[in-house]
């Protein structure tokens, strides 16, 4: 892809004036919150906006751990696995969400538990067929190209580098960041939705004027869309913090992480915001 | 519905598009409301022609915005439009028949808020970054109302969650489940315009780029998608209405479809058929 | 225990359908040239490299099956609200779903051929003819099976979510797990065959890709066939692991320990793979041997 103009190069990597704006519109809105809900429901509504900025936060920075190396990595270039980030976290977080949508009856804990083992899973056996593919399909080892040491089992990895490439395959502190990122993910979307379910389900009969059991599709599913289009903002607004592709926890990108908390927080805050004012209003 | 046809001169700038599209969207929106007045789903196909617009007007903001080189994939902008359009959606339907202009309202401060986060606390520093993520997310609100007029027939909060399953042939009844929202279909319009509106940028990619090819197939893939919904919408209004608006996307798609293959034939280098690989010097 | 035996039988199904889903998308979205691996293919005309092969810039695979499989489960769930029989709602979905597939895949090549005018690559109408409906047949077996997992999901197991909302998960799910598993093996192995075996692309070769081969012009079906040897099998095991080994758990755990079995069971399920992926890192590292002399410790 030809850029028509090449991004300006800057120079520190964090913007402190506009950390302190993002968190402090994220103070406001929640105040908004506060102020907007009728006052015997605040703290109910209070704790659903926290849960939904929770679990954004949860998304933003698993998404960091999840190894990507985009269009390199597909011709064995670079480490990490050859898809889109956003995508591929997406995918775990999804595949989570779904186990963890299953167990809601069973309690906060054990459902957003469930959906990180559920995203974590996934990530797992992804992250172990990579490797098999490498391994036995074209006969690649692993080998990392940002450190001289995997970080985790001490091997070494400058050797095992072919002539020409970055690296390839998932290193060892690769896969771990990988069922990590997963882990993370799906806990926060399930977060998200369980959050926004427990509202609906208490809200929605006095708004939509019927009975628990016939607006319970509508919760499950006004739900469960928030909890995908929220999923897919904080994954992008990952994927834009990281430019595009990065190797793991070990790899020098991971440590913008603190940046994407910040923009996570808000714009979880935000759509959490115009979440709850669907039933509010 | 010229707006959507006079894209013959390239280099149209992309305020007028801006322009164009939103006026030609919120128009074909309130069109749609002649369903409340006359009491029929037969105006339902409106919401296909507002899809139209709105996806034309965003496949050329995605463009602005993914010539400076992001970093990530084009799809990953389609994706942050309609994430942050699906919840300014969900909320203005509560209004009434204000409806679409608050969606544009919201959704626009929502796509502003996110440009911020970007631009500023992400440090990306692109020029139209803050612009083109606040006009992404209201061409992602405005064409989820599209789809969903034209799969409900109205867009308003109660219409969307409302339907109703025939027992034994005979007796109706009120449902939740059989709506657009109860029944995940707002999922599926979500994708169909996500994908609808990084589709076109994302496969007129490279050197050869002309705007006028890239339109054409915006429009070809607002139709396309207009023909799957309308099949859908089948379930959720009458049987005159929903083939009011097949009718019309399959003959606004063949044409667009038809139009793309000749613009695609006008820029090709060469179009064969059958033959090997020309010789190029030194390879 | 009826029930959870009714369970495993529908979990064993839909692992077994996961398997060949998976399978078939990693064999169409290698046909269509689809994903990562597909920049290279854009990026040879530019270098000087002209070839025949199918350009199908349709997004990545996660966003394309997942608006494809949910396209499938809304159009079947649409049919199922008109009470027709769920497997030919199923199957009418899956058809119109990969009319759109394909109508997209042609918009693609032709876009980005077009845009490459300068570099001399011509739009060949006879790849458009030609592949198009292979990659078509191969993406409906991809959808149909995943529009069916979902449609057991939903009806045979109870999953509160609506149809349509389950296909937009499996099929973002079956995009990333195909094209995790798939892309290094087209990218690396059929893209550049060229290249010695067993070591990654040297990025002065960028580009290069093989363009005339075993059975003269290589066009994308032989790389299908390709796909189909290894590729594919694993994309298929990858993707059929994650639905079995999901519903597995669930299903005969979740009411052991009041939920927490199926979290018990999971995580050791993690840590299996995990000793598994370990043990092939260190196999590779001891049986393969480093490229070079390890460096001193300076």
């Amino acid at each position: 892809m030809t850029a028509v103009a090449a991004k300006p190069q800057s120079g520190k990597i964090f913007n402190p004036a506009a950390m302190v704006v993002g968190l402090v519109l994220l103070l406001i809105l929640v105040g908004v919150c506060y102020v907007i809900v009728p006052v015997d429901s605040r703290i109910m509504v209070l704790m659903v906006l926290i849960g939904i900025i929770v679990g954004g936060v949860l998304i933003g920075f698993g998404v960091h751990f999840v190894p990507v190396g985009g269009a390199p990595a597909a011709m064995g270039q670079a480490p990490g696995i050859a898809t889109g980030v956003a995508m591929l976290a997406a995918g775990a977080g999804l595949a989570g969400l779904f186990g963890g949508a299953w167990a809601a009856d069973q309690g906060l804990l054990i459902a957003v538990i469930t959906g990180g083992i559920g995203g974590g899973l996934m990530m797992a056996v992804t992250c172990m067929m990579v490797n098999f593919v490498y391994v036995f399909g074209m006969g690649i080892p692993a080998a990392s190209g940002k450190v001289l040491k995997d970080p985790i089992t001490g091997d070494s990895q400058p050797e095992y580098k072919s002539q020409g490439t970055e690296g390839h395959g998932l290193p060892f502190v690769s896969f771990v960041g990988g069922v990590i990122g997963g882990i993370l993910g799906g806990a926060g979307g399930t977060l998200i939705y369980i959050e926004l379910l427990g509202l609906y389900k208490a809200t929605l009969p006095t708004v939509m004027n019927a009975s628990a059991d016939l607006v319970l599709p509508i919760a499950i599913a006004t739900a469960g869309m928030f909890a995908i289009g929220l999923f897919l903002v904080n994954a992008v607004l990952t994927a834009y913090n990281i430019t595009g592709t990065i190797e793991g926890p070990h790899d020098p990108k991971f440590k913008r992480w603190p940046r994407s908390v910040v923009a996570s927080a808000v714009a979880s805050a935000l759509c959490g915001l115009v979440a709850i004012l669907i039933v509010v209003l | 519905m010229s707006v959507k046809v006079e894209v013959i001169e390239g280099g149209i700038p992309h305020t007028k598009i801006m322009i164009g599209g939103l006026v030609a969207t919120i128009v074909c929106l309130y069109l749609s409301y002649l369903n409340v007045v006359t009491n029929t789903g037969l105006f339902s196909f409106f919401g296909g022609l507002a899809v139209v617009a709105a996806l034309i007007w965003g496949s050329n903001t995605i463009k602005v915005l993914c010539s400076y080189g992001i970093g990530t994939g084009v799809p990953s902008a389609g994706m942050i439009a309609f994430g942050s359009g699906v919840i300014a959606m969900l909320l203005a339907t509560k209004f009434g028949i204000a409806a679409p202009i608050v969606a544009l309202v919201l959704a626009a401060v929502i796509g502003l808020i996110l440009g911020y986060l970007a631009n500023e606390v992400l440090n990306m520093k692109i020029p139209v970054m803050i612009q083109s993520l606040t006009e992404l997310a209201v061409v992602g609100a405005l064409t989820l109302m599209g789809f969903a007029v034209l799969i409900t027939g109205s867009f308003t909060f109660t219409g969307l969650t409302t339907g109703s399953i025939t027992l034994f042939g005979m007796i109706t009844m009120p449902s939740y489940q059989v709506s657009f929202i109860g029944g995940g279909l707002v999922a599926v319009a979500f994708l169909l315009g996500s994908i609808a509106v990084q589709h076109p940028f994302n496969a007129c990619l490279g050197p050869g780029w002309k705007q006028d090819r890239m339109l054409m197939l915006t429009a070809e893939c607002g139709f396309l998608s207009m023909i799957v919904a309308a099949v859908m919408s089948f379930a959720l209004i009458s049987a005159g209405a929903a083939i009011i608006s097949l009718l019309i996307a399959l003959i606004g798609w063949v044409y667009t479809y038809c139009e793309y293959i000749k613009l695609s034939k006008r820029d090709a280098f060469a179009w064969l058929d059958a033959k090997p690989i020309p010789d190029v010097e030194g390879h | 225990m009826e029930q959870i035996v009714f369970g495993i039988g529908i979990t064993a199904l839909a692992g077994a359908l996961a398997t060949v889903a998976g399978s078939a998308e990693d064999t169409e979205s290698n046909i269509g040239s689809q994903g990562d691996p597909n920049s290279q293919v854009q990026l040879a005309p530019q270098m000087g490299f002209v070839h025949r092969i199918f350009n199908k810039a349709v997004a990545g695979e996660p966003p394309a099956y997942a608006l494809w499989c949910a396209l499938g489960a809304g159009l079947a769930w649409a049919f199922l609200a008109m009470h027709v029989n769920a497997v030919l709602a199923i199957i009418l979905g899956s058809l119109l779903a990969v009319f759109v597939q394909g109508i997209y895949s042609t918009t693609a090549y032709l876009g980005r051929t077009a845009s490459l005018a300068k570099f001399g690559q011509p739009v060949y109408v006879d790849i458009l003819k030609s592949m198009t409906t292979v990659a078509m047949a191969h993406a409906f077996v991809a959808i149909f099976c995943t529009v069916t997992i979902c449609y057991l999901i939903n009806a045979a197991l109870g999953h509160p979510f609506p149809l349509p909302l389950l296909g937009f998960i499996w099929g973002i799910a079956l995009g990333a797990a195909g094209s995790a598993t798939g892309n290094p093996f087209y990218g690396k192995e059929r893209q550049y065959q060229n290249q010695k075996f067993g070591a990654g692309v040297p990025i002065s070769a960028s580009g290069n890709i093989v363009r005339y081969a075993e059975a003269g012009e290589r066009n994308s079906i032989d790389n299908g066939y390709f796909t189909a040897k290894f590729g594919g099998p694993a994309s298929g095991l990858c993707f059929g692991l994650i639905v079995f080994l999901e519903l597995w758990r669930t299903i005969l755990f979740e009411k052991v320990g009041a939920g927490w079995g199926a979290i018990i069971v999971g995580i050791l399920i993690i840590l299996v793979f995990t000793i598994i992926d370990r043990y092939m890192e260190v196999w590779a590292r001891k049986n393969y041997g480093p490229y070079t002399a390890p460096a001193k410790e300076a």
